[in-house]
């Protein structure tokens, strides 16, 4: 391969990995607003350690096993958040789930990494989640509708719903400061 | 002999001769079409792949790990987005490390925008971003008191339990600082850091052709004028009979 040729591949890649790295900075919302506007301030983080138990429950919801063994959150006045991250098709995606009383309060798009399915974000998608429940084997008491294109993103959105839910069940099962 | 069975006589025998020197490629186009459809099903979505030759070839010019950071019988080498945590891979793309710091029960990385905290056994026990820190950019971190300290523009914060920090008092604090690493320590960790290629993206360059450099793509572009040709061929084999037939009724 000509030194030229290596030069346009590698530009290329370097594209690719710019394009990564400015949907990086593709922050809708910083999370510490998120938190804020929730409770109108941030209160201080709590946490969740996964157990062998628990990281194996974790695992059958998203498919793989968990990328951290503690959960950072936020709770007050029975309303909890819970701030996510999964893989859509190679970027990660945060996303900030409120849960109050085991449903969905509501959802939003924090940070969107991946160059397509940012539809996501999108609150004529978003509020299929508003008040969903986890039924049995921690799936969500309803089916979410697609999006073409963001099929991958729709799928991780699911994924880290059902977590939300998971999570703040545990949470109340094993409170922790 | 008729010019139309001439015609079809020609097509015939170039159809087959097209079709089959083409049908490697076109095996391949269908398979890297396929495996790039089913990335995430197939779990490659988030795979590399390491090697220098394949760095090389992408004209990505290695960047050799000079420096560790050693702490309490934990090392932590970095290069090319990756880390080697006391002989283990830690991921990729990640940051470059700032410094090292062993504590009771974990083991913590800093970036200039990021804590790593790790077990002892090397699992990632949670990742805090610039909003879960008291400030960034992190200049240094260092250990006193059993305290994490970092050290950020307008002073030093300590913390205990990576959660909640305050102000650090000016005591104290062993500061985590790099190791230059001998000529022979680089050349070992190089092989175990070298640059990696997304399996997406090497997948993707195979199937457009980008791959072969600046004339893959036009090699692409006549193996999809081919299957034109063969597509128009075959229709043309398959229905030139029947309307023949058709006519004849």
């Amino acid at each position: 391969m000509s030194s030229r040729t290596r030069r346009s591949l590698a530009l290329f890649t370097l594209m690719l990995g710019a394009a990564s790295g400015y949907a990086r900075g593709e922050v809708y919302q910083e999370p510490d607003t998120f938190i804020a506007e929730v409770f109108g301030s941030k209160p201080a983080p709590k946490v969740l350690w996964l157990t062998k138990d628990t990281q194996a429950q974790v695992g059958a919801i998203l498919g793989h096993a968990p990328a951290q063994l503690r959960q950072r959150y936020w709770s007050e006045g029975g309303k909890s958040v819970w701030i996510l991250e999964e893989t859509g098709k190679e970027e990660l995606i945060t996303a900030g789930f409120v849960v109050v009383d085991g449903r969905i309060d509501h959802v939003r798009v924090l940070v969107y990494r991946e160059s397509r399915g940012q539809e996501v974000r999108q609150s004529s998608f978003l509020k299929q989640f508003k008040d969903a429940k986890l039924v049995r084997d921690n799936r969500l008491d309803r089916d979410v509708d697609g999006i073409v294109g963001a099929t991958l993103s729709v799928g991780a959105m699911e994924r880290m719903a059902r977590l939300a839910l998971f999570f703040e069940r545990l949470s109340h099962d094993n409170p922790a400061g | 002999m008729s010019p139309k069975l001439l015609l079809l006589l020609f097509l015939r025998r170039w159809h087959a001769r097209i079709g089959f020197a083409a049908v490697v490629f076109f095996l391949f186009l269908a398979v890297t079409g396929f495996v790039l459809n089913h990335t995430a099903d197939l779990g490659l979505n988030t795979k590399y792949v390491h090697a220098a030759w394949l760095a090389r070839w992408y004209g990505l010019m290695p960047e050799l790990p000079r420096q560790a950071f050693r702490s309490g019988g934990h090392d932590l080498i970095a290069a090319n987005g990756r880390w080697l945590l006391d002989g283990r891979i830690s991921g990729e793309k990640l940051p470059q490390p700032v410094g090292l710091v062993d504590l009771p029960g974990m083991v913590v990385v800093a970036s200039s925008t990021s804590l790593y905290i790790y077990g002892k056994d090397g699992a990632l026990i949670d990742r805090l971003e610039s909003n879960a820190l008291p400030e960034v950019p992190v200049q240094a971190i260092g250990a006193g008191a059993q305290r994490l300290v970092l050290r950020t523009a307008s002073g030093l914060f300590e913390s205990s339990d990576a959660l909640s920090w305050k102000p650090s008092p000016r005591g104290a604090t062993a500061w985590s600082a790099p190791a230059e690493l001998s000529p022979a320590e680089r050349e070992k960790y190089a092989g175990l850091l070298d640059a990696g290629i997304s399996v997406q993206q090497l997948l993707l360059d195979l199937h457009s052709g980008r791959f072969a450099g600046r004339y893959g793509p036009l090699a692409v572009d006549l193996l999809a004028v081919l299957l034109t040709v063969l597509s128009l061929s075959g229709a043309w084999l398959f229905l030139k009979p029947r309307h023949r037939r058709w006519e004849r009724h």
